[in-house]
């Protein structure tokens, strides 16, 4: 049969070197060009308020509902003379933070259906600058919700924390979100399902959210509830984000928390990059 | 001396069980089109995914524009143009983002990416549609944004997945000019297809696929001769003449034969003279036609003939 194939050696002569006009931009511009393209969604605000809804009902309904809790002896044992409010937003932001970190996964699944991504993998781009601009993206994103359920808790519910302690607190809660956000990225770059995504979520984070020292002091949790508590490591997050907005911080749960989050970013990073891969 | 911008030596890649591509050997000189030829699934898509650096290779070894699409990924990536089967375009961004987006990742400042940005979508005709969401775009806008996209980096080597699939008639001529433009410009080009007439006017040289490997290749020309090449198609006016045409058509030297159903005369045409003789033929006989045409051979002929003669 006819072909076009040549002898061997032609096409094992060296190539002369052939220089293309762009060479591929560094990472850390891949890394904002990719940070850019995904803080574009926030000129649609609906999803921001969408997410916001869930922890301001949770922070109006929880500080009238459980105002009385302050009168039980666990509580007053643990937080002498402390205003429900003062006790329970700190929580709620360090729930919400966590919580973003569950919409992160959904977020990245739903954007590996963008076809561009796919254009991405044939081009002098690191496919972690991605996920790193997605992650930086949540972390914004999560500083405007944050931020706003810290003023509407000042300005409506009569929340009284000190000022750098708040700031600190929320500070706290972007870092612990941003670090179980990347399980849930690694997550999605393997199920590629939002749906999915948003299941697991919701089953993992929501026993999580309940079975901690988030809106009960751990004394006043029923036997059983109380042992799942102490090893939750939302409960250390939650009492390191209380301890820094009420002012009685401790380094423990602090370094147990930020321990915690930093390790989930570290073994998150390592699947989360291998997955995206994938076309 | 041939300067061989695409190397494919024995590639194969499999899924698990499935095996996609197998042991395929391909070789694209520079500023050439080659033509890949193959029904659904074929295995079209996944070669120019491995020759893309999309997937890994399972074995054998393949060079884009000198480099190595294993070792040397990363130089291939700043080489080559990828129009995927699918657009891949984000339809959240505008038209221009996109390709401002695509400019900056390449390494081009934000003034150059805008600049070349501007250039392609007046290339595209797409300059009215700039600033619209890619999303409201129709599969054609899309098409050739993707398109434009592809070219944003002047690339030495583009791949193209069956580009003009869902494209309207003059949306499919206007993009071969683009590529006859871009090969005019020193532009190696894979394009996949399933359309004959598409390989036959843009490539060089044609491969065909079947289930993961070569069938055949070669130029349009001998690809065709070898199928037996077109035929000469006759309807007479009046069915009592289809003996007498029969007759007249072997007296000339060709080998009709009679499709009843379609009440259809057809005999292979090897010469480019064959319509003419058809014609005088008939004429000669003083037989009235109602049609007279030369067929193109289609893609089913070929697979149809490579079938049927001993696989080369
Ligand atoms: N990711 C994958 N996993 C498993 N099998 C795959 C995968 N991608 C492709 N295949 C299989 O490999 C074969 C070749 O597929 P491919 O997409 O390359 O064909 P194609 O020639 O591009 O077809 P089409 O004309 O439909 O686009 C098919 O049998 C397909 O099912
Ligand atoms: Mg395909």
């Amino acid at each position: 049969m006819t072909t076009t194939i040549n002898t061997v050696e032609e096409h094992l002569k060296p190539q002369p070197a052939t220089e293309p006009r762009w060479q591929g931009a560094q990472f850390l511009t891949q890394v904002a060009v990719m940070t850019g393209r995904s803080l574009k969604a926030l000129k649609d605000p609906r999803m921001i308020l969408m997410a916001m809804f869930q922890p301001l009902i949770m922070l109006t309904l929880f500080s009238q509902v459980f105002k009385s809790m302050t009168q039980t002896p666990a509580f007053q044992a643990q937080y002498p003379g402390v205003d429900y409010i003062n006790f329970l937003l700190p929580a709620i932001l360090m729930t919400t933070g966590v919580q973003a970190a569950m919409w992160s996964g959904g977020g990245l699944a739903n954007d590996l259906k963008n076809g561009v991504l796919n254009r991405f993998r044939a081009m002098p781009v690191s496919m972690l600058s991605v996920l790193i601009g997605r992650s930086l993206y949540d972390v914004v994103r999560n500083a405007i919700q944050l931020s706003v359920l810290a003023i509407a808790a000042t300005v409506v519910l009569g929340y009284r924390g000190s000022l750098t302690g708040t700031v600190a607190a929320i500070a706290l809660s972007l870092f612990v979100g941003w670090g179980v956000s990347w399980l849930f990225l690694a997550l999605a770059t393997w199920l590629r399902n939002v749906e999915v995504m948003q299941m697991v979520g919701m089953m993992a984070i929501f026993p999580l959210m309940f079975a901690s020292s988030a809106y009960v002091p751990l004394d006043g949790l029923p036997g059983w509830l109380r042992v799942v508590a102490q090893v939750n490591p939302l409960s250390y997050a939650v009492d390191a984000g209380r301890g820094l907005a009420l002012g009685t911080a401790e380094l423990a749960p602090f370094l147990n928390a930020a321990g915690i989050a930093a390790a989930f970013a570290v073994i998150g990073m390592v699947f989360a990059a291998r997955g995206i891969r994938k076309p | 001396m041939t300067e061989y911008m695409i190397e494919v030596d024995e590639v194969s890649k499999t899924f698990g069980e499935v095996t996609a591509v197998d042991g395929v050997s391909l070789y694209v000189p520079r500023g050439t089109v080659t033509g890949l030829l193959g029904h659904n699934g074929a295995g079209k898509t996944t070669l120019v995914n491995v020759l893309s650096t999309v997937l890994p290779v399972t074995s054998g070894s393949a060079k884009v524009a000198g480099f190595d699409v294993t070792a040397q990924a990363a130089e291939v990536r700043r080489r080559i143009g990828l129009t995927g089967q699918f657009a891949a375009v984000d339809e959240l961004l505008t038209g221009h983002e996109n390709l401002v987006l695509i400019a900056r990742l390449l390494g081009a400042s934000g003034k150059e990416a805008r600049q070349r940005a501007d250039e392609l979508l007046e290339i595209f005709d797409l300059t009215d549609a700039a600033h619209r969401k890619a999303k409201t775009y129709s599969g054609g806008m899309k098409r050739r944004l993707d398109l434009a996209s592809s070219l944003i980096g002047h690339p030495q080597v583009i791949f193209l997945d069956e580009p003009t699939t869902g494209l309207d008639p003059i949306a499919r001529t206007g993009l071969w000019e683009v590529v006859e433009n871009l090969v005019a410009d020193g532009t190696t080009v894979l394009l996949t297809t399933q359309y004959l007439d598409e390989a036959d006017r843009l490539a060089d040289s044609i491969t065909v696929l079947s289930e993961g490997s070569v069938v055949a290749s070669g130029t349009a020309a001998e690809l065709k001769a070898q199928v037996g090449s077109r035929t000469v198609a006759v309807k007479v006016a009046d069915r009592g003449d289809t003996r007498l045409a029969l007759l007249a058509l072997t007296e000339a030297g060709l080998h009709p034969v009679h499709d009843e159903e379609r009440h259809t005369i057809s005999a292979p045409a090897t010469a480019s003279t064959d319509l003419a003789v058809a014609v005088r033929a008939l004429d000669a006989a003083h037989i009235e036609v109602a049609e007279l045409a030369l067929t193109e051979p289609t893609l089913d002929d070929v697979y149809l003939n490579l079938n049927a003669a001993p696989a080369a």
